[in-house]
């Protein structure tokens, strides 16, 4: 009798010991030049966590986050992949940039902690870690998309490309002159800045003498603004397009009102999501915040995070290789923020949602190509 | 062809001009206390950050609003640079010289770390004023109001600082003072005063550059006075470290060297080609193009 008694009581117990707190990664760039970015992707993984948990949790898990500032470096990278790794990560959210996910992601695939990341650079695929998936689209899809609207629709005959010496853009880079080729287009002349460097008028200056069409820059969002100001400074009549980092609302401050006229290619603003569930997600955030989504790159870290959780639920399971394996080919258009997730068995994201905004006289993006 | 000869020159005139601004406090000081500044590339970040406060605050008052912000931002660094004199150099005065570079080096430190702990470690925008913002276009020729007022300012600098410098009283103390410290103090010359009006000149001079900077390129962040500092300190020992003159000189042969490098070679090598350069002038001329020999006195 007292036997069955304490059997509920044991029950409970055992409960408490195996319901424990579950460590959710974040690897960003919390400060540094990328650091809006770091924060917002940091900060949309903490409101989802609060709103998991509140809701009670996944498989009896609560959930915690742990973030790591790897300053969008491959050396803080390194060390943050190890940082968290030893606070018992199971899941890790991050990085932003190309440069600083490949340097982490041997670590994390060894350790067997599950790593999704916005980075677009083909060679993230390449090992095939089967804990690794992208929840972004790779550069193939942006360079082809790339190409078809310079050479097809706007049909610019004299092309120029710039990009900086980061994995990401040298990528990317390299995927829209191959599209470009591939397509019969000229292009006049394709170039690198360096990162960091802001004077960038002696090499505008020699590209105005080859009296381009367009000036594409595959690099992210400070460069791009200078690239674009200085341009515009030295009278080049030519368009800007800047790739798909120049989505942060730091490319309009820097440019100020030389931002005008200028094209963005890339996956849709957070305000263009139209989806009731990203639109809440946009408001939640904001709630809480007190401040907008800072680029499109903090929803597609969500869409990665809802990714685990919608596969930890489909398997009723947390073990990261079991949910990793179900995520590589069995998550497929799945809802989510961005649209529709599907996850190949090389954990790459499928699909194309890219689409070529203006900046306007107001400094607002307008949709002009999808 | 030729136009655009001309605009690279004008490039690199003005980018030129930005790193000679910085260049003069380094030489200024070295001039008299034979000491590398290494904080110098701080204090012109101290004073770009605390120029973009004062215009966020007080540039709703357009031009009333520039010039009061300006003031302020300049009487502030002007402050802090009179307390690192106090603090960090004049103790170590009669020290050796490694001292005195040590701590220069650690007060750089200080005043890095300040700016990022008051301003935070994100790069931040400088705000935009609302003149200099037009372009002149002469036959193909784009130069920038900001840019012709950059030209036009250094022309105005050196002028002043020339006459300064040879002309007034002040300024023939300070030559005095960097020709020989003791007998300068046996004819009278307030060395305390001397010195710390040096270090505030090259504080206003780098506060110049430094905001030129902000205004020019808009992106700043709390650690830009190492990469500025280091260019600077390279165009002053070029120039001819002590020699006014030399350390302008030397920020437009830094400026000249790197945009055409970039502009006709290219720009992934226009570091290794410009410093590749200045090796070779420095093997030809160790002193620099307007230092001058040292006469060992017996």
């Amino acid at each position: 009798m007292k036997r069955i008694l304490l059997l509920p009581l044991f029950i409970l117990m055992c409960k408490l010991v195996v319901a424990q707190t579950y460590i959710i990664g974040v690897q960003a760039p919390i400060t540094g030049s990328f650091a809006s970015e770091g924060q917002g992707i940091n900060n949309a993984i903490q409101l989802l966590v609060a709103q998991t948990n509140a809701a009670g949790g996944i498989n009896g898990d609560t959930f915690k986050v742990v973030t790591c500032d790897d300053q969008g470096n491959p050396q803080n990278a390194v060390i943050c992949a190890k940082t968290l790794v030893d606070a018992g990560a199971k899941v890790v959210i991050g990085s932003y940039s190309s440069t600083a996910t490949e340097a982490s992601q041997a670590i994390y695939a060894k350790a067997g902690v599950i790593q999704t990341s916005d980075a677009t650079a083909n060679n993230l695929i390449v090992h095939a870690y089967p804990t690794y998936f992208r929840n972004s689209f790779n550069d193939n899809i942006e360079g082809n998309f790339t190409a078809d609207y310079f050479v097809n629709i706007k049909k610019y005959k004299r092309i120029v490309i710039l990009g900086d010496f980061s994995a990401f853009s040298t990528g990317l880079s390299a995927s829209v002159i191959n599209n470009i080729k591939a397509l019969k287009g000229n292009i006049v002349y394709t170039g690198k800045i360096t990162s960091g460097d802001n004077d960038f008028r002696a090499i505008l200056t020699k590209i105005k003498a080859l009296n381009p069409d367009v000036i594409y820059y595959s690099g992210y969002f400070i460069e791009g603004a200078l690239l674009r100001s200085q341009e515009v400074s030295l009278g080049i009549k030519a368009d800007f397009v800047g790739g798909n980092s120049n989505d942060n609302p730091q490319f309009l401050k820097i440019a100020g009102s030389k931002a005008k006229g200028s094209y963005l290619i890339g996956l849709p603003l957070p305000q263009q999501l139209d989806s009731q569930q990203a639109q809440q997600f946009v408001a939640d955030y904001a709630k809480k915040y007190n401040s907008p989504i800072p680029s499109i790159w903090t929803i597609t870290n969500a869409d990665g995070l809802l990714t685990v959780f919608a596969a930890m639920k489909a398997i009723k399971t947390n073990d990261p290789i079991l949910v990793a394996k179900y995520i590589h080919g069995s998550i497929r258009n799945m809802p989510c923020l961005t649209g529709y997730m599907t996850i190949n068995n090389q954990g790459e994201r499928e699909g194309n949602i890219y689409q070529v905004s203006q900046i306007q006289s107001n400094l607002k993006y307008k949709v002009v190509y999808h | 062809m030729l136009n655009i000869f001309l605009q690279q020159l004008i490039n690199a005139l003005t980018y030129g001009s930005l790193i000679g601004f910085i260049a003069l406090g380094y030489s200024l000081v070295y001039g008299i206390l034979k000491l590398i500044n290494f904080a110098h590339g701080h204090i012109v970040t101290f004073a770009i950050f605390i120029t973009m406060s004062m215009l966020t605050q007080f540039l709703a008052l357009h031009t009333l609003g520039f010039i009061l912000a300006l003031s302020l931002a300049l009487i502030i660094t002007i402050g802090v640079t009179i307390v690192l004199e106090i603090v960090a150099y004049r103790p170590l005065r009669r020290s050796n010289r490694l001292s005195l570079i040590v701590s220069a080096l650690g007060a750089g430190m200080v005043i890095e770390n300040a700016v990022m702990l008051i301003w935070g470690p994100n790069p931040r925008v400088f705000p935009d004023i609302n003149f200099f913002q037009g372009t002149i276009n002469l036959n193909g020729v784009v130069v920038s109001e900001l840019n012709l007022f950059i030209l036009f300012l250094n022309i105005v600098v050196m002028s002043i600082l020339y006459l300064f410098i040879n002309k007034s009283r002040t300024g023939i103390a300070i030559k005095a003072l960097s020709l020989d410290y003791q007998t300068a103090q046996l004819m009278g010359v307030n060395i305390n005063k001397i010195i710390v009006l040096v270090f505030v000149l090259g504080a206003i001079l780098g506060s110049a550059g430094g905001i030129l900077i902000g205004l020019t390129y808009k992106t700043i962040s709390f650690n830009m006075g190492f990469e500025y500092g280091l260019k600077a300190f390279i165009a002053a020992i070029i120039g001819g470290i002590g020699s006014i003159p030399g350390a302008m000189l030397g920020g437009l042969i830094i400026g000249i060297l790197q945009t055409l490098s970039a502009g006709y070679i290219s720009s992934i090598w226009a570091n290794v080609i410009t410093y590749s350069l200045l090796i070779l002038l420095l093997i030809v001329r160790p002193r620099g193009l307007l230092g001058q020999k040292d006469i060992e006195k017996v």
